[in-house]
């Protein structure tokens, strides 16, 4: 460095390099979009819940499950998230529960302005509970804020139980676990449900979860109950 | 691929600080990132590349400073690390911890060297 002009060394040009202090969230702009779709909620009285699981976990068949048992009680109304197809909204559809589909092409996640797009489709006077059925992957859904008032992840006894402490950051934001397809537990040596809670309570130490089968309704009250409790 | 729609944020913020300081040219940008973050820096630097070909911040190096998990214990009021994401007081073993860092995702700041030509 030479002292008297200030450059590197002679004959290259002066560093005139600086440092340009930012500070700024890089999911602003999501998370601005998020708090706008929880305007729309919350001015219609829905309450908005985020389902996320691996894929085939059992989110759509517990929404179906969930449908018919909460029938003449709730109004329900769903966000389908998928890389492709609209088969989840046709199933939800059947059992006449109004539903759009989003599909994401590439994206691994929705993101909030995917559900507001979505909003222009479906009507949400009286409604009471709208699921959002994010895409099936335990890592991207979870850092972008839909809106949801609150986060729901499934692990089915089919995918092994440490899966919780495999991808902590998503059960960790969950305010309700649901072991899915129980049924099945008597056919599985590998999978003990207790090992699941264990791992998830490292994680959150009051967070509840319920064992349940889609396919039976066993163990569905607590999850039902908790869905009567959210109505506003 | 998440990590395409954290650097489209990025690459918009930055930009945009750029041009309000005249900036011509961007050497490196220095990002942080909490562990609870599910985000992979290689992936994030991987997509920055791209994303930055034929823009003022084209070659620069991202940086990716990762934020360890801090927590604080509801019950005794101990501040700790949480190692391997175990949350749990280390005084009383309680396991109700408030989150006080680790989700961090935002862009600290930049190098502009505007080397005159
Ligand atoms: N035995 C059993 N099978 C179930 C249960 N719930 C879902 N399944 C089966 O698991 C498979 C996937 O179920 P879906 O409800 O489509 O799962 P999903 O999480 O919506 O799947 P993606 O949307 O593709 O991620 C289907 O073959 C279901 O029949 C259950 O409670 N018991
Ligand atoms: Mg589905
Ligand atoms: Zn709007
Ligand atoms: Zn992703
Ligand atoms: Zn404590």
């Amino acid at each position: 460095m030479c002292k008297e002009c200030g450059c590197d060394t002679h004959g290259t040009a002066p560093n005139l390099s600086k440092r340009i202090e930012v500070i700024e969230n890089l999911l602003s702009e999501n998370d601005r979009q998020a708090l706008h779709n929880r305007e729309h909620f919350d001015a219609l009285g829905v309450t908005a819940l985020n389902l996320m699981s691996s894929p085939g976990s059992g989110k759509t068949s517990l929404l179906e499950a969930t449908i018919e048992a909460l029938a003449g009680e709730m109004k329900i109304a769903v966000i389908e998230g998928d890389l492709e197809t609209e088969n989840d909204a046709l199933r939800i559809r059947r059992h006449g529960v109004p539903a759009v589909q989003i599909t994401t092409g590439m994206a691994c996640h929705l993101d909030a302005a995917m559900v507001h797009d979505a909003l222009h489709d479906l009507s949400l006077e009286g409604i009471d509970l709208l699921f959002i059925e994010n895409v099936g992957n335990l890592v991207c859904p979870a850092g972008f804020a839909l809106g949801q008032h609150a986060d729901v992840v499934l692990l089915s006894v089919t995918e092994g139980d440490d899966k919780p402490s495999k991808y902590p950051v998503i059960f960790r934001q969950a305010s309700r676990v649901l072991i899915t397809k129980a049924d099945l537990l008597a056919h599985l040596d590998d999978f003990d449900p207790h090992r699941a809670e264990d791992a998830v309570h490292r994680l959150s130490a009051d967070l509840p979860i319920d064992v349940l089968s889609a396919k039976t309704g066993a163990g569905m009250a607590g999850w039902l109950d908790w869905l009567r409790a959210l109505r506003r | 691929m998440h990590e395409a729609s954290i650097v489209s944020g990025l690459m918009r913020i930055l930009l945009d600080h750029a041009a309000r300081h005249g900036v011509r040219r961007i050497a490196s940008v220095t990002v942080k990132v909490g562990r609870l973050r599910s985000v992979e820096p290689r992936a994030l630097i991987g997509c920055f590349e791209v994303f930055a070909e034929d823009t003022i911040a084209e070659g620069a190096e991202l940086l990716v400073e990762s934020v360890p998990i801090r927590g604080r214990c509801d019950d005794c009021g101990a501040e700790m690390e949480i190692a391997g994401f175990v949350f749990r007081c280390d005084r009383c073993q309680g396991g109700r911890i408030t989150v006080t860092s680790g989700q961090e995702l935002y862009i600290d700041s930049f190098e502009a060297t505007d080397a005159l030509s």
